[in-house]
């Protein structure tokens, strides 16, 4: 797929994490320097964090003639997750929709991550719904989507962003269901 | 002497004062300046003639509503909206009362909460206590309105035990089941009928509380959009009847994912429970469907479970077909390839992804055939399909909401993609955007002007001589729509090519040099995707020099049957339904249908989208392109693929944008085009231009999941019923 959208989606956004990471720097762990100590020289310095690789998993900063590498934690061999379901599997990174029968967008404010789907089957005893995989029911949410992109990199998975579709704010007005020579005009109440 | 004389009222004085408003308002420019108000104290700048509802919204606070809904007029008949406008003696309707300068909104004070508790009470006199068996239980916003604003007690206190007001269930067609008891009078479904279905049937009788929402004389909703009010329905009045008592919501998974019944490629949910598609509703997207689907998209799921194709078939030496191992049946159709090896021929259905298509593509090619043919035409002649530009809906569907003027050249929008149609109804209503038509006169539930159906108006058309031609010259976003389902005609490369000139020659008198006017409705979900992975559109050169091996790929519009193949040729059907494919095939591989795979979809526009699996195929059926690359493996010829991330970056090797979904790109070279279907020798036949959508039963089942579709198949007897009815 996409390694080019996938590379280029997560090249933006990985600048992304790694501004936040400037505030709150405990997603990235340091080489030969200690983490507070880049802070302050960060922000003395508002440099934009540059020379950023697409497929490179660490970020190199330069700083006063320094160079730093960041690299972000990869905490999929400690994590258990058996390696079949951290290669195999992809993820969607997504804003929920809105239920069309309902008018109130309650619950579709955060963003939510999802795997793919595998194989589900209804059990012959009770006739409920069976599946072999541990993370088919696995519901994760987030704040935003750079939050749900640096815990799937921290644990390897790939994953894809599905972008919300958003509305279009439309100008209302009552007055045209009498407009006299528009098209507008209702005829039936 | 109460009356003053009429010149006396109108006397000088009076004007004199009037006068310096009236100066002040058409000197001073027109000038948008935002307004400055207050929600809940927090404040938002506005346009002027927002709604106390919309600026609310613009701070996040939702308030409560029924009648009102965004992509309907306002009616402002349910009083749920109240809300306090500090200093106004009374509550505002908040759906229809545009904000003035400076208001103080309050969503919340006591007079709001008041207001709100009212309302609900009054509903709550007059609505069943039956939420535990009723549909809508669960997703109902009256259940939610409730719990949320109403009152924590009841006064409702039935002395005389007269009960609570009962309306008669209302009869409107095998899709809509109706409990009119629960119906709240919000007129929404009224709305939608006469807004965006353009069928103004629907409407309100009596008054007070005899008042009943109905046809008034009994008879179906005939309109191919009757579902969406289902969803408009706030209440369980209107719920869907084939999805009658099947689930709650809570139960079932939601899948989002992309329909692909017709070549716009709504969006759309798929509930399923325990590996059953149970219902589908629309998903929001803008560019696309907006909220609605088309009844054949929503309701033909039940198709989906049946006729299916369960296990790999080969046929015996009875001449039977029974069902075999996936081994026994890949081998034997890798020995009957093998033994063919370049008159191997395929043809691709209106159904297939482009995965299976770039699969079934590369293997053949590997083979050394070239002969893969998609079953829906397009002419050859002039710039063909090498131009992109040639075969899409070059402004996009959102595009028509920008079109002051709709040319349709043999097409019935209304009935091959509603939510197009339903669109150029609303550019028609609220831009006064003017609908000319070509082609048979068929009801588009708007008014057009009608050219005729004859190929000669297409003619003088295309050189400017017919009177229209001034009304096309004087248009300033000027739009062509062409039906796809022209191009199976013989002469379809003369008609592309006079739409092509004619489009050609509006193109100098457009300002806006991004605007486009050539747009192709195409007639199915995967025409699109094959054009764009390099297949040939039509099945003429397999007629032709007739192949050895043919492979469908849920080829089941008979374009190609038995007849047209020599007595000896092996034909192979993947796909997911017993249908005409199936029926002549000599080996059956059976596949996974849009709810079953994830597979890339790129409609009439040029978006590519994705379905995404939301059940299993079942019994042995696999997903289509896993199946041609075991088949590639079997025969040979390995395909370099193993999984979906691989196949899809060689789909992205072959066509950049065929995985950046979500997005459509911009095709372009129109005045090339042009130039080069000026070579086109086919002249124009007499016979009139002539659609086979032409009339609402001809809609429900076009393809292999419809036409397996009970639902379809009652919808289809229940519109002959109507028709045959004097009402």
């Amino acid at each position: 797929m996409a390694s080019r959208i996938l590379s280029q989606a997560s090249f933006n956004l990985f600048k992304n994490v790694s501004k936040v990471s400037r505030q709150a720097s405990a997603s990235f762990s340091v080489g030969p320097v200690r983490n507070d100590k880049i802070d302050e020289e960060l922000k003395k310095v508002e440099a934009p964090l540059v020379t950023v690789e697409p497929h490179q998993s660490g970020v190199t900063i330069t700083i006063s003639g320094v160079f730093f590498i960041l690299f972000q934690e990869d905490i999929s061999p400690v994590t258990g997750i058996p390696e079949e379901h951290i290669k195999n599997r992809l993820i969607r990174i997504f804003k929920p929709a809105r239920n069309t029968m309902q008018s109130g967008s309650a619950n579709t404010h955060h963003w939510e991550m999802e795997f793919d789907t595998r194989e589900r089957w209804e059990n012959p005893l009770m006739g409920w719904s069976s599946s072999a995989d541990p993370l088919s029911n696995l519901k994760l949410s987030f704040a935003s989507e750079a939050e749900a992109i640096a815990h799937c990199e921290k644990h390897g998975w790939q994953w894809y962003i599905d972008q919300p579709k958003t509305k279009e704010p439309k100008v209302k007005n009552y007055g045209v269901n009498f407009a006299w020579n528009k098209r507008t005009r209702v005829s039936t109440k | 002497m109460l009356r003053a004389p009429i010149h006396r009222a109108l006397s000088l004085p009076n004007l004199r004062q009037l006068s310096p408003a009236l100066r002040g308002i058409s000197s001073s420019p027109v000038q948008l300046e935002k307004i400055e108000v207050f929600v809940d104290d927090k404040p938002v700048l506005v346009e002027p003639g927002t709604t106390v509802l919309q600026a609310a919204a613009m701070v996040g606070v939702e308030i409560p509503r029924f009648c009102y809904h965004e992509r309907l007029a306002v009616a402002g008949n349910c009083r749920m909206c109240l809300v306090e406008v500090e200093k106004s003696p009374k509550p505002v309707a908040a759906c229809a009362m545009p904000v003035m300068k400076g208001w103080r909104i309050k969503t919340n004070s006591d007079m709001t909460k008041k207001a709100r508790e009212g309302v609900m009470e009054f509903l709550l006199v007059n609505h069943p206590l039956d939420c535990p068996i009723c549909d809508q239980g669960g997703e109902c916003d009256l259940q939610d309105q409730s719990m949320a604003f109403g009152s924590d007690r009841s006064r409702f206190t039935d002395i005389a035990f007269s009960g609570k007001r009962a309306v008669e269930d209302k009869d409107v067609g095998p899709l809509i089941k109706t409990v009119m008891t629960r119906c709240i009078h919000c007129t929404r479904c009224i709305r939608f009928a006469s807004e965006v279905a353009g069928v103004d049937d629907f409407g309100t009788t009596g008054r007070g509380s005899d008042m009943q929402v109905g046809t008034y004389v009994e008879k179906m909703f005939l309109s191919e959009l009757s579902g969406n009010v289902i969803d408009l329905c706030p209440v369980g009045a209107l719920t869907s009847k084939p999805y009658a008592f099947t689930a709650r919501p809570w139960e079932t998974r939601k899948t989002e994912s992309v329909d692909v019944l017709d070549a716009l490629g709504s969006n759309i949910v798929v509930s399923t429970r325990t590996g059953e598609v149970l219902r589908i509703l629309p998903r929001l997207n803008e560019d696309i469907n907006e909220e609605w689907l088309s009844d054949k998209s929503r309701f033909a799921c039940d198709g989906l479970k049946r006729q299916r194709l369960v296990a790999p078939m080969l046929k015996n030496e009875k001449g039977e077909l029974v069902s075999v191992e996936w081994e026994d049946a890949l081998i034997s159709i890798a020995k009957a390839i093998l033994n063919a090896g370049n008159q191997t021929a395929a043809v691709a259905g209106g159904l297939a992804d482009a995965e299976s298509l770039i699969a079934l593509k590369d293997l053949l090619n590997r083979l050394g055939s070239e002969a893969l043919c998609t079953e829906h035409t397009f002419p050859q002649d002039g710039s063909g399909t090498d131009l992109r530009s040639s075969y899409l809906l070059n402004n996009k569907i959102a595009g028509i909401e920008d079109a002051d003027l709709i040319l349709l050249i043999g097409t019935n929008p209304r009935f091959e993609a509603p939510l197009l149609n339903a669109r150029i109804r609303k550019t028609w209503i609220h831009k006064e955007c003017d609908v000319a038509l070509l082609g048979p006169k068929v009801d588009l539930s708007f008014e057009y002007e009608h050219l005729g159906d004859d190929t000669a108006t297409l003619n003088k058309l295309a050189s400017g001589q017919h009177q229209f031609n001034k009304k096309l010259a004087a248009a300033k976003k000027p739009m062509i729509i062409l039906g796809g389902q022209q191009f199976g005609r013989q002469d379809a490369a003369a008609i592309l090519a006079a739409v092509q000139q004619l489009a050609q020659s509006l193109s100098a008198s457009v300002n806006d040099k991004e605007w486009k006017i050539l747009n192709v409705l195409q007639q199915v979900a995967s025409q699109v995707a094959a054009l764009d992975i390099g297949y040939k559109p039509g099945v003429s050169e397999i007629r032709e020099n007739p192949p050895k091996v043919l492979f469908l790929l849920g080829a089941d519009e008979g374009t190609i049957t038995r007849a047209d193949l020599p007595k000896d040729c092996f034909v192979v059907y993947q796909g997911h339904h017993g249908d005409q494919g199936a029926s002549m095939a000599d080996a059956i591989l059976p596949g996974a249908t849009y709810t079953e795979k994830q597979g890339t979809y790129v409609n009439t526009e040029g978006r590519a989208q994705q379905t995404l699996a939301a059940v299993t195929p079942p019994g042995l059926a696999r997903i289509d392109w896993k199946i041609i690359r075991a088949l590639s493996e079997v025969v040979g010829e390995p395909l370099p693929y193993d999984d979906l991330n691989a196949i899809r970056q060689r789909l992205t090797e072959v066509a950049p944008h065929l995985t950046r979904y979500g997005a459509a790109e911009d095709a372009n070279y129109f005045a090339q085009a042009a130039q080069l279907s000026k070579s086109v020798k086919t002249q124009l036949a007499s016979t009139p231009l002539d659609v086979k959508l032409k009339e609402l039963q001809d809609f429900y089942m076009t393809d292999a999941i419809s036409r397996a579709s009970p639902t379809m198949a009652k919808c289809v007897q229940a519109v002959l019923k109507q028709k045959s009815s004097k009402y």
